[in-house]
């Protein structure tokens, strides 16, 4: 009957985990398209007018394909190599191009006639137009702005003498002001002639900027995923929200209230005017382009693969809203099934051996127990601390912590649930996927290295005749021991310093300069050099373990081993080896539980680079918590951490103790 | 086979042959063991002068003052270290002694049920719970105290001190119990009076192991405490260029070695209970 009940529990667990896999994650962007075509080069530049009567999109093929409301094409225009950026002024009637040709241009925008250009020394990779289509603006990669007017008439320029890849203009004629993000994430507004106005700073590299008609609203995309909103009157941020990488494209709608950016993975985030993310949204292909018209009525995205779709958005909001109804679904399946799982742990109590040993020793009828429990008052009472400080401190964040790992955690705030979102996004997420294959090996090699060294130390000292060198030599093998950790690390980390480390110095010494390396800098040897810290690995505490378990063996065998004639490698393998295997299962465990989790070895020397060359888990999550401000995210890594522990913990006791009992 | 046949000088000649060879091999790994301590060593005593212009000379004249500027550098954390790892210390061992007399030596319903409960927590990695500890301390209004490293290491400390205080306090004979009920003595007093005196070197092993690991911490409080005023020292070595500016490579080395000197002490009276501590919790786990 218990098996049955077992099974019936498993194959309703199973049930609803299909049920919930089932429901659809990230909804895609086709929903309430009005027009799209392809283009067949990549989108570079996109930008609609501010009713949406035209469109323009610029390929990286060097071409411009002006569009009216429906899609159809009214004119193109080619320039000498691809287009960066495209603005509309207000009405539709004049189009800027910026372009790698390393011109500006200024083009009519009914008839695509040149009405003025301007060069700059390098590439431009952005531009902007005042409202009346009277001031252009462009950043350069030569690491200026150049403002010209509606004749192409170079007006003033501003040399910033860092680079500048966001430019913005709102206003119209005398009233008109450029606004400039740069890469030192200063922000700045010039008057048409070129004066500062008003400086502010954020806190990274300003990669693009969105303003609001007025100008009373500007929206800056940083290089750390940032948005921010800023108060264009005085420079004051009003809010910054956090995406997952570099953000590469804002846009505001000319009223302020809508919102959106793109990231760097081709994520679109759409977000509320009080800066919370209200959904973020993946794209079959990668999104490259994000364009929103000034009334807000249009929204479109230019692909990688040439794809441009203009969609309307309040119908594509109202698709959207249905997704988020369907994931509420989720939420409720998950609830049922957490409970579920909950239910599962009660049969275990009640229907294994075990957990039925205890529950029949306690359940002595209501009223008895009641009293049992009221007559061991004393000792619950003193108890309670402990278990109240465990409860607080231990129960409750671990269940937080799985719990959160299926939410967008704000710790400030509301915590959506999100269902599997967390672990979706961490499959795509290359550096988890590198931190899994580095995390891989340094569990191998790490149990490796306490298996060897330690244990050969440990049966050498053994092997000494001399009781005097014996004691020595195991007190000096164990000093080390004093070092905290932490300095281990440090004082490797000079060792291999490129400039004045002993490592570079000692291969010079010897003849060998050509050996010498920035051991951390170079992807090729960063991961082996971080391996190699504390050669040769003779771990005090494991040596410490297994000198112990050798000097337990009875001298009694193996003196009879050696009666028999047994050579020292003989009475290794088939005396000392088997005896040994409690303390080889321990340090088994342990190496294993703290190599998944290492997180000091790699932040205070490679901190994960070069690249993703020695990310580990546990890196990934401190990142992500701490920097990147996604708690739910590290929650979800944490979550994967422990199952992993937890599988290879049980693993590991099954598989010794087979062992064992082989032995025996 | 060999060893049969051969004569009594040969087998003898062998023998000391076999330990020179073991000699020579524990000697040469010795020396690389050694190598970054004693390179520790030689950095310390030296200035950037001598580092950059003879790496290879020992120290000349010797900079002791750089264990002066080290110390003003990190003195403070260390003494953060102390009263943070000393407190949580003495807490656990007051609380996990308690509650490891009371389930040792009581009966009362669903007792094995909360001790299973309990040790069950040995199997949640600190990984895990790193992320919603800090929410927690953070909803608390307690980071950046003492209070974010002394509470959570209070009772992360617990589990594995309570395992072994219930083995050793179960291992105590009834008799002495009996003798002092008899007495008159009360609960505590047989607690106080009988248990814990008996149980002082379990006490010392759980003591040892708690410093050390809490002393060697380092992902923790680099999360919990973000003020350097605060910080315990395995964090603030890192951070020794970063916050002070200090670009010396002697002071540096010298803060390093100054850090050691608690685990020095400790170690020098306390190896083999924690030795003892971290086998006994972790062959029962």
């Amino acid at each position: 009957m218990i098996a049955q009940g077992w099974r019936r529990l498993a194959a309703g667990v199973l049930l609803l985990a299909c049920w919930w896999a089932a429901i659809p994650g990230p909804v895609l962007a086709q929903s309430g398209e009005i027009w799209s075509d392809d283009l067949a080069s990549p989108i570079t530049g996109l930008a609609m007018s501010a009713d949406g009567q035209r469109a323009a999109v610029g390929t990286r093929a060097n071409e411009v394909s002006v569009r009216d409301a429906e899609g159809n094409e009214l004119w193109t225009f080619t320039a000498d190599n691809s287009i960066t950026g495209l603005a509309w002024s207000e009405d539709g009637r004049r189009l800027a191009i910026s372009s790698e040709d390393r011109f500006l241009y200024l083009l009519d925008g009914d008839t695509g006639n040149e009405l003025g250009r301007t060069k700059a020394s390098r590439t431009f990779n952005s531009v902007a137009i005042s409202r009346d289509g009277s001031l252009v603006a462009g950043a350069s990669d030569d690491m200026q702005v150049y403002v010209m007017d509606s004749q192409g008439e170079l007006l003033w320029t501003d040399e910033r003498g860092l680079g500048v890849e966001a430019v913005s203009i709102y206003g119209s004629g005398d009233d008109a002001r450029v606004v400039v993000g740069a890469d030192d994430g200063r922000l700045s507004i010039f008057s048409k002639s070129g004066r500062q106005l008003l400086s502010t700073r954020l806190d990274y590299d300003i990669k693009s900027l969105a303003v609001s008609r007025s100008g009373g609203r500007i929206l800056a995309g940083t290089t750390d995923g940032s948005i921010t909103l800023i108060n264009g009157a005085n420079g004051e941020q009003i809010w910054t929200s956090k995406a997952d990488a570099e953000i590469t494209d804002v846009a505001m709608s000319g009223d302020g209230q809508l919102l959106m950016a793109r990231d760097e993975r081709g994520n679109v985030l759409y977000l509320d005017t009080d800066g919370s993310v209200i959904r973020r949204l993946q794209q079959e292909g990668e999104i490259r382009q994000i364009a929103l018209t000034g009334d807000g009525t249009r929204l479109a995205f230019g692909l990688a693969d040439g794809q441009v779709q203009v969609l309307d958005r309040m119908q594509h909001s109202a698709i959207l809203a249905t997704a988020a109804r369907t994931r509420n679904m989720a939420i409720t399946a998950t609830a049922g099934l957490v409970a579920l799982l909950l239910a599962g742990v009660i049969l275990l109590i009640i229907f294994t051996t075990g957990g039925r040993r205890i529950w029949v020793q306690h359940s002595v009828g209501p009223r008895r127990g009641l009293a049992a429990v009221w007559r061991a008052r004393f000792s619950y009472l003193l108890i309670l601390p402990t278990l109240l400080f465990l409860l607080t401190f231990n129960y409750y964040p671990a269940f937080s912590g799985l719990y959160h790992a299926f939410t967008d955690w704000n710790p400030a705030g509301h915590s959506p649930w999100v269902g599997l979102e967390n672990f979706r996004f961490l499959m795509t997420d290359r550096f988890f996927i590198a931190s899994f294959r580095n995390a891989l090996i340094l569990v191998v090699v790490s149990i490796v290295k306490t298996m060897t060294m330690p244990l050969l130390v440990a049966e050498l000292v053994f092997n000494l005749k001399n009781r005097y060198t014996q004691y020595w030599m195991r007190t000096l093998f164990v000093v080390p021991i004093v070092l905290p950790a932490v300095v281990e690390i440090l004082v490797w980390n000079n060792i291999y310093d490129p400039a004045i480390g002993l490592l570079n110095e000692f291969l010079e010494l010897v003849g060998r300069p050509e050996w010498t390396r920035v051991w951390y800098g170079d992807p090729k040897v960063a991961l082996s050099s971080v391996l190699f810290i504390g050669v040769p690995w003779v771990n005090a505490f494991a040596l410490l373990i297994f000198y112990g378990g050798l000097i337990s063996i009875s001298d009694e065998i193996i003196d009879s081993s050696r009666v028999d004639g047994a050579n020292v490698f003989r009475r290794f393998w088939n005396i000392d080896l088997p005896l040994l295997m409690g303390q080889v299962k321990l340090l088994l465990i342990l190496n294993f539980i703290n190599a998944v989790q290492t997180f000091e070895l790699v932040f205070l020397t490679t901190g994960g680079g070069p690249g993703d060359s020695t990310y580990v888990p546990a890196l990934e999550l401190y990142y992500m918590a701490m920097r990147m401000d996604r708690m739910g995210v590290a929650s979800a890594i944490g979550m994967i951490l422990f199952l992993i522990i937890l599988v290879g913990t049980i693993i590991n006791m099954r598989y010794v103790r087979t062992a064992t009992e082989f032995e025996a | 086979m060999s060893a049969v046949t051969m004569s009594p000088t040969m087998r003898r000649l062998r023998l000391s042959l076999g330990q020179t060879v073991i000699t020579i091999i524990l000697v040469f790994l010795l020396v690389l063991t050694f190598v970054p301590i004693v390179y520790l060593a030689v950095l310390a005593l030296k200035d950037n002068g001598q580092i950059y212009g003879r790496f290879w000379s020992m120290p000349n004249p010797y900079r002791w003052e750089n264990f002066a500027l080290g110390w003003a550098v990190i003195g403070r954390s260390i003494l953060n270290s102390i009263i943070t790892s000393g407190s949580a210390c003495a807490t656990t061992l007051l609380l996990s002694s308690l509650s490891g007399y009371v389930f040792a030596r009581h009966r009362f319903p669903a007792k094995e049920i909360i001790y299973t409960g309990i040790l069950a927590l040995l199997m949640i990695p600190p990984i895990l719970t790193l992320i919603p500890a800090y929410v927690l301390i953070l909803n608390m209004g307690l980071e950046n105290t003492y209070w974010a490293l002394i509470l959570p290491w209070t009772s992360g400390g617990q589990v594995f001190a309570l395992l072994l205080c219930r083995s050793f306090f179960a291992t105590l004979p009834e008799e002495f119990f009996d003798a002092a009920r008899i007495d008159g003595a009360t609960e505590l007093q047989a607690f106080w009076r009988i248990a814990v005196p008996l149980s002082i070197p379990i006490l010392v092993t759980v003591a040892v192991v708690r410093l050390v690991t809490t002393y060697n911490q380092f992902m923790w409080p680099l999360v919990a405490i973000s003020s350097p005023k605060r910080q315990v020292v395995a964090v603030a070595l890192t951070q020794f260029t970063s916050e002070i500016g200090v670009t010396d490579i002697g002071p540096r080395m010298a803060a390093y070695i100054t850090a050691s000197i608690p685990l020095v002490i400790l170690f020098s009276f306390g190896m083999r209970q924690y030795v003892r501590g971290l086998t006994a919790g972790g062959l029962k786990a």
